[in-house]
């Protein structure tokens, strides 16, 4: 058979969706006649021989485990050309058409009004005169910047902050704080009993896979799902792990309220907890211990403060309190009482680790630093640090050390300027005027001053969160509100706290300006004045490193443009660098340094120049680093402190595991929501979601709220192919794609709900429509929607039709002094959505079922351009 | 030319969907004739990943399985097709439906046993799985699917090399296993489960070491395990049938009759004993 000809050149692009100058999932481009004809693994051995890497194997009762020849994507990333030729994507710039610069504003009919096109030259221009006028009139603080998250990985052109870059230049912002939105429960929790650690997770965390592979006898994935949240980030490496730990024989224990998508195939146990009770489950767990005397008593002696205080609250000798019996938890966290005993002497017989990889359900609930807290004191009451005994994010931290690797993780100090500086609005508080992402909406809608403690900046030293903060900043330190907005990362109403709240901020008339750059039609863009399109990774060159953990073999990059823009799209960075010329700050923003001076700064940097040259990486296109010679002897996890505790202090004040923090009781006194030892917290000020609350009479069901299989955050919510899949969307009887909600058959049934029927799901704040998905995988009184679909509003700030669960989600923080986000484990009810209310809203609000829709994909950039695309 | 099969162990298929992605990406849009004309961007699944889930709360678990075109030896839809060479035997194995000759009679999607082959309405086409077949024939040494399998789930082998697997392994609805010849083979397909928890109601503790012992009312065989740690068994690997369970703990005895996995796997929950 002759050969027909499949591609004219091959790429490479890191496929996560991760950002944050780092890469990982990568892939290979194929590109025929000037487009994308296939995305697939990358297979190192491309142009290495497999003999020039030295590679690491790890071994457990005979199974070996080693790292794969070729990357693991998950689905969305080896299906992103649908994302690059999206009907959503952003072709030109586009002005809010009834938003007049220079004339009515209107700012009532953000996310109604439709939009038109302009040039380039029109946009810079508009946008280079409200600069000024906004900096002339309210001073630099005026604009704020949404400039951090998630995104493609790409280093010079990186995703999010270059806004702000210039902006800095000029004078400074208002920042907007990125919070540490997908680990707020260790962040605001687990740092007051094992200090600093890396965003709040265990630290140090190296080399942890081999300790538990070798030593754990269990791993308990509470609230973890390794078939899910990874796929973004690094793709699939967990899940070739959970499966060689199991053919190794170390059980596997899901304790989560679904059926996770691990849990669906790796469980040798499910204990389906109710939402966010995981706290009253823990407590449980350590009154077992402490009654069987099963806990590690030696350990706590020598590593533990404050475990007489806890151990009282746990047995209930307070004056006020209960013993926190298995008994007394079965109630609150639906587990049967002898399930939670077995569950809790498994955990005291077996060398058990804990994993996670960030999350969702688990750790970003109201109160979420009280399960974070507790999970750290089951550790330490088990002799955390020692062999097999670990916290994971599961193969992110605790793989092999590579050889010469020195890291370009955003906090890599070597950087250039250039590379560094966008995604500090990602990582620090690097502005005087500060608003934390949570608090937003709150921030726009306050008439006075707001004070916060913490800036909840990701990577912020524990003490920031006892610090008090006020927005505005008084006046003589150039404090102001906020009149306009930058965003690079429009995904405030559907990934973060009440979005409904948000929707309504966004049309206050305080703010005079909204300007979003973006490739795709979606979310917080539709509530923009000025539109810039940006671009693809596909369409840019760049060098990325993938160098996550989690990837098969790290290496570094250069990502040659794989096809030309699309439409009059440019990169995030040329966007800036656009509105820069208009203002005179074109050298500046580029420090006179083109790409490729970059690249080779990104090189040197790396300190790739010590492992191979320029030339040769410019010829392979990529470096592969073999792993360190001496790995095996990297001390794993805590164990120095395990061995000896006084010569290996923790970074906590006392050096030790604080199972009660002098910090929090003398900082926060009469904070009730997180007091000095970790509690289970019935209500509180901030938050009254439990079954146990009055409101639960009218909202029955808990709503419970993970990461997205089929979606990174707001990310890849319009691939067709992905969407075909069960899990992904439901048709309904309309046509319309909904975003699932898992009930289980026993509450359908009560409501008269079948599957795949429309349902609205709702609360005091809001009303969403989704698709029901009746099933066993999710247990009774809960109700399951993934985070992130894009919003689809039927009525702005009220009804949504795209299932953007986010909308209904409450308004306040972790708690009162934690401004972390509560997106999941809320109340909320479903019911059959009749016909007659669809139709009644078909005539209240025609617009919002006139617009143009594809259910392949969803929705279209044309259903906001007056007049369709020209 | 070696002969191709394909080996699919569902104990390591995840689920990822990756396998009916790429086939996608493969086809949709791209136009690799005479092997094949583009796929339509949605409705059709030339690989399709199928889910079920099994049991009730909180004895859950769930059965993926990739299903294609099984490249029978004997394929019943070249037989059908009556358009000389429109669709043939590969040396290799795979059988390919020629985009060109296709005359999109529809025949071959009647006598299908296994459903693989779809109608393209747009171009009046029969399409299905090629086994990338352009790609294979450009270098590739195996299709996209088992290329993007991120766990070795789905692999393209030389059947010599998979002699072994291939003898534990089932192909889709045996019943058709003589007649058709398939070529994909399936491991670790999972059969039925009885399941459930026992617990002393009185002491509120799971009962660990009870005695369990399942039989089959119609081979009258019976298969004997212990509860574990949580007071759980699992009898797994079952077929569809009728059958019953004696749980037994100190004096304490309880017996299930006709449990029926004809349809459905079977949870009885926490039993009190």
């Amino acid at each position: 058979m002759a050969s027909r000809k499949t591609k004219d050149k091959t790429v490479i692009r890191a496929l996560g969706l991760g950002g944050l100058l780092g890469g990982s999932s990568e892939g290979l481009v194929d590109v025929k006649d000037g487009k994308i004809v296939r995305v697939r693994p990358f297979h190192y051995d491309w142009k290495y021989k497999k003999e020039d890497i030295k590679t690491w194997k790890m071994e457990r009762n005979g199974k070996v485990f080693e790292q794969p020849w070729k990357s693991l994507p998950g689905p969305f990333s080896l299906a992103y050309k649908k994302r690059v030729y999206s009907p959503n994507r952003i072709k030109f710039p586009m002005k809010r058409v009834d938003w007049d610069p220079d004339g009515e504003r209107n700012p009532q009919n953000r996310g109604k009004s439709k939009y038109v096109r302009i040039t380039w030259d029109e946009a810079t221009d508009i946008l280079a005169k409200e600069i000024k006028r906004i900096h002339k009139a309210y001073g630099p603080y005026g604009i704020l910047v949404q400039g951090d998250g998630h995104g493609e990985c790409m280093t010079i052109h990186t995703p999010h902050g270059h806004s702000g870059s210039l902006l800095d230049k000029m004078g400074g912002f208002t920042q907007q704080v990125r919070n540490p939105d997908s680990w707020e429960g260790w962040y605001w929790g687990s740092k007051h009993v094992w200090g600093q650690g890396i965003q709040g997770g265990m630290f140090p965390a190296g080399n942890i896979v081999k300790d538990t592979t070798e030593h754990a006898e269990m791993v308990l994935f509470w609230g973890c799902d390794p078939e899910t949240t990874p796929w973004g980030f690094t793709g699939q490496m967990p899940s070739r792990l959970t499966y060689f730990w199991k053919d190794a024989g170390i059980d596997q224990v899901y304790i989560c309220p679904d059926v996770n998508y691990g849990c669906a195939v790796h469980a040798d146990k499910w204990i389906p907890v109710l939402p966010n009770t995981d706290a009253a489950l823990q407590l449980a767990i350590a009154y077992t211990w402490i009654k069987e005397g099963t806990y590690n008593k030696e350990y706590v002696k020598t590593h533990v403060v404050g475990f007489d205080k806890f151990k009282a609250y746990v047995m209930g000798e307070e004056e006020d309190d209960v013993p926190k019996t298995p008994e007394w938890a079965s109630k609150k966290c639906g587990v049967p009482e002898w399930t939670i005993k077995a569950l809790a002497r498994q955990f005291a017989r077996k060398v058990t680790s804990i994993a996670h990889y960030f999350g969702g359900g688990y750790v970003r609930g109201p109160f979420s630093h009280e399960p974070g807290r507790l999970e750290v004191c089951l550790l330490g009451m088990q002799g955390l640090g020692g062999p097999g005994r670990h916290h994971h994010q599961i193969t992110y931290f605790g793989l092999p050390r590579s050889n010469g690797l020195s890291g370009t993780f955003f906090w890599n100090p070597d950087l250039a300027d250039r590379l560094r500086t966008p995604s500090l609005t990602t990582i620090n508080a690097w502005q005087k005027q500060l608003i934390p992402k949570t608090y937003i909406h709150d921030a726009i809608e306050a008439n006075e001053p707001m004070t916060f403690y913490g800036s909840g900046a990701i990577e912020v030293d524990t003490t920031d969160q006892f610090k008090k903060y006020v927005y505005p900043l008084p006046k003589k330190e150039g404090g102001t509100e906020i009149h306009m907005i930058w965003s690079d990362t429009p995904c405030r109403t559907t990934c973060w706290n009440n979005g409904n709240a948000t929707e309504l901020a966004l049309r206050n008339p305080k703010i005079e300006c909204i300007v979003t750059q973006h490739p795709w039609m979606e979310n917080d863009t539709l509530f923009s004045d000025i539109i810039l399109p940006s671009n693809t990774h596909m369409e840019v060159g760049d060098i990325v490193s993938s160098i996550r953990g989690g990837t098969s073999i790290p290496n570094v990059a250069l990502c040659d443009q794989a096809i030309e823009p699309v439409g009059e799209s440019k990169s995030n960075f040329e966007v800036v660098l656009e509105v820069a010329k208009k203002l005179g700050m074109e050298k500046a923003m580029t420090g006179g340094k083109t790409d490729e001076d970059l690249k080779k700064e990104m090189f040197t940097n790396m300190r790739l120049d010590k492992l191979t040259t320029w030339k040769e990486f410019r010829e392979k296109g990529y470096y592969l680093y073999s792993v360190a010679d001496d790995w095996e002897d990297d001390s794993p996890g805590l164990r120095k402190f395990y061995d000896d505790p006084e010569k290996n202090p923790l970074p906590t004040p006392t050096g030790k595991l604080e199972f009660y923090s002098e910090a929090l009781a003398k900082n926060f006194p009469h904070d009730r929501e997180r007091p000095p030892v970790p509690k289970w917290i019935e209500k509180g000020p901030t938050h009254d979601e439990r079954l146990s609350s009055e409101r639960a009479k009218m909202f029955p069901l808990i709503l419970m709220s993970n990461h997205g299989r089929w979606r990174v955050h707001a990310q890849a919510d319009d691939i067709p192919w992905t969407r075909e899949a069960p899990t992904c969307k439901i048709r309904g009887w309309d046509g319309y794609m909904y975003e699932p909600c898992w009930i289980h058959p026993s509450e359908a049934l009560e409501r008269g709900i079948k599957h795949g029927d429309i349902v609205k799901v709702f609360n005091e704040r809001g009303i969403v429509l989704a698709g029901a998905y009746v099933t066993e995988r999710i247990r009774p009184n809960v109700a399951y929607m993934d985070h992130g679909a894009r919003v689809d509003m039927i009525k702005v700030g009220e009804i949504d039709r795209g299932g953007a669960i986010n909308t209904i989600s409450g308004s306040g923080t972790s708690s009162r002094n934690a401004v972390g986000q509560a997106t999941t484990a809320y109340l909320v009810q479903v019911e059959r959505l009749s016909m007659e209310e669809m139709d009644r809203w078909r005539r209240e609000y025609p617009e919002a079922f006139e617009r143009e829709y594809d259910p392949a994909s969803g929705l279209c950039v044309n259903a906001w351009l007056e007049g369709g695309e020209k | 030319m070696t002969k191709k099969v394909f080996v699919i162990d569902i104990k390591k298929c995840n689920g990822c969907h990756a396998c009916q992605i790429v086939c996608k990406d493969e086809h949709v849009g791209n136009d690799w004739s005479p092997i094949a004309k583009p796929q339509p961007d949605a409705g059709q699944f030339w690989m399709e990943l199928t889910e079920r889930v099994r049991g009730t709360v909180p004895k859950v678990k769930v059965a993926y399985r990739p299903h294609m075109c099984m490249h029978c030896d004997n394929a019943p839809c070249i037989e059908a097709c009556p358009v000389e060479g429109a669709i043939y035997k590969r040396e290799d194995g795979l059988v390919i439906i020629d985009s060109v000759k296709c005359s999109g009679c529809r025949n071959c999607l009647d006598v299908c046993p296994y459903d693989a082959i779809f109608y393209n309405d747009d171009l009046n086409l029969a399409q299905k799985c090629t086994g990338c077949a352009h790609l294979l024939d450009d270098g590739w040494v195996e299709p996209r699917c088992a290329d993007a399998c991120p766990t070795g789930a789905l692999k393209f082998m030389d059947e010599d090399e998979a002699k072994k697997l291939i003898s534990k392994a089932e192909v889709w609805k045996p019943e058709l296993k003589k007649q058709v010849k398939p070529r994909v083979y399936y491991l670790n397909l999972p059969g039925r489960f009885i399941a459930g928890t026992v617990y002393d109601p009185k002491a509120k503790e799971v009962i660990i070491g009870a005695d369990c012992a399942l039989t089959d009312a119609a081979t009258g065989k019976t298969y004997n395990i212990k509860t574990d740690n949580y007071g759980d068994f699992w009898f797994e690997g079952l077929g569809k049938g009728e059958y019953s369970l004696q749980i037994v703990a100190g004096k304490k005895k309880e017996t299930f009759k006709k449990l029926d996995t004809t349809l459905e796997d079977i949870n009885l929950g926490d039993i009190a004993l």
